[in-house]
């Protein structure tokens, strides 16, 4: 890396931690004066249950890219916890094996706040990332559950890893975020059940309205095989250049407008409540909502 | 006090592969409120480096039971100068022998912590030093 390249990590590293530390307040008086973006990075959600091999997946599907010259970014989400606020960062172990690659950039980051999947400021900090010009970046969410989708209105693509047997996780998460994803992946497929599994989502899948020229969502088996990933690396092409020619922007952006000032009042109305005085929690709920609302 | 909002690197340069002693002590910085984050065994000083400038954490934590701390600290810090990240505090900690603290001292250890130290010691040092 060149003398310039290391200075330029350095400030990218820096404006993360400002921007994943940023107050409600911070957040509003910088909210209009936003990172420039050159160009727009292909953004891709990697989400599923915990210990599902999202790291590892996404390590690979980032050599793939990085191979062709690309610039990958890798922003992993690890959960803060409830009781210390600390957190265990552990996602950017499994992706070692490409991490002298200085066309990769891998930052790991506290959900602190965030209840569903998402890190505080994740908006802030995807606009940090995309200013530094990276082609590709990739967004792992914390291992989440059935209704964890926010994702969704981050990225272009989403990619919902699972493993064999999930069969009733499968049931399960049918009316969250199983309706959620433009990739399905059944990653851990040498282990007996994957098949099985494949079946279980697709036929969820096919419970859903079918819209003429919608993007049909792909079931991909993963294992440690390379062409596997081949595969769902073209699948994620495939629906990228689908995506351009079929998503309304207007609506995305709305979309995560919304998400945006949903998750500072959620941030604000959290910090209001833990400091309210003890005895005020006494009253009646509507009481303790009116006087909230009045504040915020 | 607390370590909350501190990124902490832990890491284990060099050959031993001994890391009960680093996975404690990430559980015990975690449970104080730190972002911890673990390279796992047997990491290049170079990996380590740049680790910790991708990461933007305040502080790296060595650890160290084969013998070569003296070895591993230098060369850590080295490469940290030559990415411009001489500023993030670098402690050492595993087995180390009383002879060789004042060594580590003059290298640029930000501070020594041996195997037998009692872990809330510990904690209560690193507090202070990265307040």
């Amino acid at each position: 890396m060149t003398r310039q390249e290391l200075l330029d990590r350095r400030a990218l590293a820096r404006q993360l931690s400002l921007a994943g530390r940023a107050s409600v307040a911070d957040v509003l008086s910088e909210a209009d004066s936003n990172f420039k973006t050159e160009k727009p990075a292909v953004r891709i959600g990697v989400t599923g249950p915990p210990g599902a091999g999202k790291s590892t997946l996404i390590a690979r599907l980032a050599a793939s890219r990085l191979q062709h010259g690309e610039r990958v970014g890798v922003l992993a989400i690890d959960p803060t916890s409830p009781l210390s606020q600390g957190s265990i960062l552990g996602d950017r172990i499994r992706m070692d094996e490409i991490a002298d690659d200085p066309n990769l950039y891998i930052r790991s980051m506290p959900s602190r706040h965030a209840h569903d999947g998402m890190a505080d400021n994740i908006t802030g900090m995807l606009a940090v990332l995309e200013s530094h010009n990276f082609d590709n970046i990739f967004l792992e969410t914390v291992g989440i559950g059935q209704a964890d989708y926010s994702v969704r209105t981050l990225v272009d693509t989403v990619i919902l890893v699972v493993v064999p047997e999930s069969g009733d996780t499968v049931q399960a998460m049918k009316a969250g975020v199983m309706e959620m994803a433009d990739v399905y992946v059944v990653n851990k497929a040498d282990r007996p059940g994957a098949k099985r599994t494949v079946t279980d989502i697709q036929s969820v899948l096919a419970l859903k309205e079918n819209n003429p020229g919608g993007w049909r969502p792909r079931v991909l088996q993963t294992s440690s095989e390379d062409g596997d990933v081949l595969l769902l690396d073209q699948a994620i092409t495939d629906h990228l250049n689908w995506r351009r020619d079929n998503v309304d922007l207007l609506a995305h952006r709305r979309d995560q407008a919304r998400y945006n000032v949903e998750m500072l009042l959620n941030r604000r109305v959290g910090e209001l409540l833990a400091d309210a005085e003890p005895a005020q929690l006494d009253r009646p709920i509507s009481d303790i909502y009116a006087d909230l609302v009045g504040r915020l | 006090m607390s370590l909350q909002g501190k990124r902490i690197l832990i890491a284990k340069p060099g050959l031993d592969g001994h890391d009960v002693g680093a996975k404690i002590i990430t559980l015990a910085l975690r449970d104080h409120g730190a972002d911890v984050i673990y390279t796992g065994i047997r990491k290049s000083p170079d990996y380590i480096a740049r680790t910790a400038v991708d990461e933007d954490v305040d502080a790296v934590g060595l650890s160290v039971l084969s013998g070569s701390h003296q070895e591993m600290l230098v060369a850590t810090l080295d490469q940290m100068k030559a990415m411009d990240a001489a500023d993030i505090k670098v402690f050492i900690g595993g087995t180390i022998p009383p002879d060789d603290h004042a060594a580590l001292v003059a290298a640029g250890a930000a501070g020594i912590f041996t195997s037998e130290m009692n872990l809330e010691d510990t904690i209560a040092r690193l507090e202070v030093a990265l307040a």
